[in-house]
This record gives structure tokens, C-alpha cells and sequence, in this order.
């Protein structure tokens, strides 16, 4: 039996050697990248939910390659690259994947049911408390969705690509995928895999953001309540009804993830206890399941390899840092328009990482005073965040096509 | 260059001004859910 008989028994070791210099490095390291993230994952350095089956599919796919029988190599996960409707129905029947990412995946339906879950999770009582606080912060610290458009042109990318990778500073990984498959389908792969690993990163990035930009004599200020506002189920569920239809009205093709969020809110405010259980449960954790297995599946060496990822990853670090401190500055804002009463750490929580920036925001604060507590307003500009991200998903997936029109590059 | 600025600009000021109808939207009902739940209140 000669050497390349041998090898051909192990396929995957067999294509590593038979692949270019470039997808034979990119081959290792996304397998040494999956494992890095199951154990970031487990030490809860990265959100572990979405990380361990990302970070375990991503060695997986790179090191499970095949000859197949067409003689190109692939795997028997998935070809996101498939076009061919007899292709297509022919792979649903063989790549065990296929099926969850073409009836679930790119048509946004994963990210829909990912969308209820957190609409269940969501007390939106406290952003109908103090909904133009709450939204001023939110918008605020929308600065990384906006500005980042501009740089992404500047370096290189159109208008679809540039809206999608700026996306990552709403810090919201469904609107990112949303957004990517709307508007540029040949890097929503990249775009999501960025957007995904970016947003576990907050959690760890951020403290040191308000460290660096809020002093610890301002971040150790009280706040002053005049008032308990008190906000019925009822008053909820009116609010998720006349904003759903509203919202809908305004942006149509972002109507799908509006619809979603507020489901999730009238199910919890409705009461509907059964619905709740199972929106909150195993449809939201199986979601996030098959997301984070088709997003580590999905990095696959000869998929996702591009000249431009690298330039995402910049513009995706640019996105998020740029959409903290635009947070932070609408937490000034607000502290010098009230006389100096209003933490500025608060600002942080606008970026709409729920729940994860609101506790950033409460622990940073608990640092250097433990018995002031952020959460209730904090956890009202995270909400809201929410809201302004999909407003501005909303905005570029609508007006980026007619601008096309406009300057046809 | 200048037009991406222009359109981040537009796409900013939309966004700004649709937030703050949104507030607004948010205030308008929970004054009237608020006003009618005592309406009722009182009714009976």
C-alpha cells in the first residue's frame, strides 16, 4: 500500500495535504480557534451557550473535509454556497445540517426565534418608566452603527457590505444576521461569526471603556429617585401591541424581528404561562443551540477564507468601541442636563448587549459604591437599545437599496 | 467619502428622531391605559 493510499483512508488528514499552503494553515487554526472558544466558553470568559457548540463545530467542520464525489472537497455538514434548486434538494438529503440552515437559518427564522425569547425575557416596564431617558441613551450609544459606515466605505467596502459590518455596533447578533442577509449574502458568514465573537467580548472589554472615560468620583454618584413609577401588565402589553403595529408600518422588511420581540413581550404580559415556558425554554435555548452550531459550522477554511475578514474584524472592534463610548457621552449628557444628578456609567447600558451591559454597568458602579443601585435604569436604556438597534436595522435595510440608485458606484 | 458621511448623517438624524417618537409613543399609551384603567376604576 503506498503513502497516498494510506493517507486516502483518513479523508481529512488526506485533504489537509492536498489543500493549498492558505486553507491548510486556515484549516488548523480554525480547529485550534474552536477549541480556544469551548474553553473561553467554560471558563465564562465568552457567552458559553453560544461559544461551546460554535467553538466545537468550527473544529469540527475544518477538520471532517472530504473528497466527495464529484471530486471537489467539502464536508457533510453544509454548502452555504449552493444555488442550484436540484443541488440544493440532493444536499438536503446528505449534509445532516443543510436542512436546519436553509429552512432555518438564511431566511432569519432562527434569529426570529431568538428574537421571541428575548422579547419573553424582557420587563419593558422599565423603559415605558422613563422611555426618553432610556431612549436618548440608547440612541447615543448607537454611534458605532452609524459612524463605522462611513469608515467600511473608506476602506473599501460598498454600501450593503458597509451597512451590515457597521450592524455590529448595535450589539445585537440577530439584527447583524438580519441585516447581512438582507443586505450582502456573500459575508453574512464572516459578518456573523465577527458580530458573535465581538458581542461575547463586551462582558470583558467594556469595564475598562468606563474605567478609562468616567472617573471613579462620578462613577460612584447616587441616584436620586423623585418617585416610584408603577407600570401595570396592562399598560405593557398595549405598549408591545402599538409599537409592534407602529413599527411595523414604518419598516416593513424588518417587520419579522419587530414582530418577534413583541410577541415575546405580549406572550409574558398576556400571562400566557404555558407560551412563556416554552418560548423562554426550549424554543429560545434551541435556537441558540443550532445558531451557535451553524455559526461554527459555517467556518469552514475554504468558506469563510477572504481577504476581507480581516478588515471585519478591525471594523467590527471599531463598531462596539465606538458605540460604548457614544453610550458614555450620552450618559455625560444627561448628567450635566440634570445638574449634575445622573451617573454617566448608565450611558454603557444604551448599547443593547440585554442583560449583559446593564450588569456592567451595576458592577462597575458597585466597585467603588455598593449601595447605589444603576440596574432599574440601566436595564431600561439596554431595553431600548433593543428597540433603537432595530430601528436602525430597519433604516439601512430600507433606504441602502434605493441609495443605490442614488450613487451607483 | 463625503456622500457615506452624508448618508450616516441622514441615516443618524432618522434614527434620532425616530427613537424620540417612539418615546413619545410610549408615553401616549401608558397615559391612556392609565387613564382609562381609573375610568373603569371609578365606573365601578
Amino acid at each position: 500500500m503506498t503513502g497516498t493510499d494510506f493517507l486516502s483512508l483518513f479523508q481529512g488528514v488526506h485533504t489537509l495535504l492536498e489543500s493549498s499552503t492558505a486553507i491548510m494553515l486556515a484549516r488548523i487554526g480554525f480547529m485550534i480557534l474552536g477549541m480556544l472558544l469551548v474553553y473561553l466558553g467554560k471558563k465564562g470568559i465568552l457567552e458559553p451557550l453560544l461559544m461551546i457548540p460554535m467553538g466545537l463545530g468550527m473544529s469540527a467542520v475544518n477538520a471532517g473535509v472530504l473528497t466527495l464525489s464529484s471530486g471537489q472537497q467539502g464536508t457533510l455538514f453544509l454548502d452555504p454556497l449552493v444555488t442550484n434548486q436540484e443541488q440544493l434538494f440532493n444536499l438536503m438529503q446528505i449534509d445532516f445540517l443543510q436542512p436546519i440552515y436553509t429552512l432555518m437559518f438564511s431566511n432569519g427564522l432562527i434569529a426570529c426565534f431568538v428574537f421571541m425569547g428575548i422579547g419573553v425575557l424582557l420587563d419593558v416596564g422599565y423603559v415605558l418608566a422613563r422611555p426618553f431617558l432610556s431612549m436618548f441613551l440608547a440612541i447615543c450609544a448607537e454611534l458605532g452603527t452609524v459612524a463605522t459606515f462611513p469608515i467600511a466605505t473608506a476602506m473599501g467596502f460598498n454600501a450593503n457590505d458597509a451597512a451590515s459590518i457597521s450592524m455590529v455596533g448595535g450589539a445585537d447578533g440577530p439584527m447583524v444576521l438580519y441585516t447581512s442577509l438582507m443586505l450582502s449574502k456573500d459575508l453574512f458568514v464572516p459578518i456573523g461569526v465577527v458580530a458573535y465573537l465581538y458581542l461575547g467580548l463586551t462582558y470583558g472589554g467594556y469595564p475598562y471603556l468606563i474605567k478609562f472615560l468616567v472617573p471613579a468620583k462620578l462613577r460612584a454618584l447616587p441616584i436620586t429617585e423623585k418617585k416610584v413609577i408603577v407600570v401595570t401588565s396592562g399598560q405593557k402589553l398595549a405598549f408591545a401591541v402599538v409599537g409592534c403595529t407602529v413599527l411595523c408600518l414604518l419598516f416593513p422588511v424588518a417587520a419579522p424581528l419587530f414582530f418577534s420581540l413583541f410577541l415575546g413581550v405580549a406572550v409574558r404580559e398576556a400571562g400566557l404561562q404555558y407560551f412563556v415556558d416554552f418560548i423562554g425554554g426550549p424554543l429560545l435555548y434551541g435556537a441558540t443551540l443550532f445558531l451557535g452550531l451553524t455559526l461554527g459550522v459555517l467556518c469552514e477554511a475554504s468558506t469563510i477564507l477572504s481577504p476581507k475578514v480581516l478588515l471585519l474584524l478591525i471594523l467590527g472592534i471599531i463598531a462596539l468601541l465606538l458605540s460604548g463610548i457614544g453610550g458614555i457621552m450620552g450618559g455625560y449628557i444627561v448628567y450635566l442636563l440634570s445638574g449634575r444628578k445622573f451617573n454617566p456609567v448608565i450611558g454603557i447600558a444604551g448599547v443593547s448587549c440585554v442583560p449583559t451591559t446593564a450588569k456592567v454597568a451595576q458592577k462597575i458602579v458597585s466597585e467603588v459604591a455598593p449601595n447605589v443601585v444603576v440596574l432599574p435604569i440601566a436595564l431600561g436604556a439596554s431595553i431600548s437599545g433593543v428597540i433603537t438597534t432595530a430601528i436602525l436595522t430597519g433604516i439601512y435595510v430600507t433606504i441602502i437599496p434605493q441609495l443605490k440608485l442614488l450613487f451607483p458606484q | 467619502m463625503n456622500s457615506s458621511v452624508s448618508i450616516a448623517l441622514v441615516v443618524f438624524t432618522l434614527a434620532f428622531v425616530l427613537s424620540m417618537l417612539v418615546a413619545a409613543m410610549i408615553k401616549v399609551v401608558y397615559w391612556t391605559v392609565r387613564y382609562l384603567s381609573s375610568r373603569m376604576e371609578n365606573r365601578k
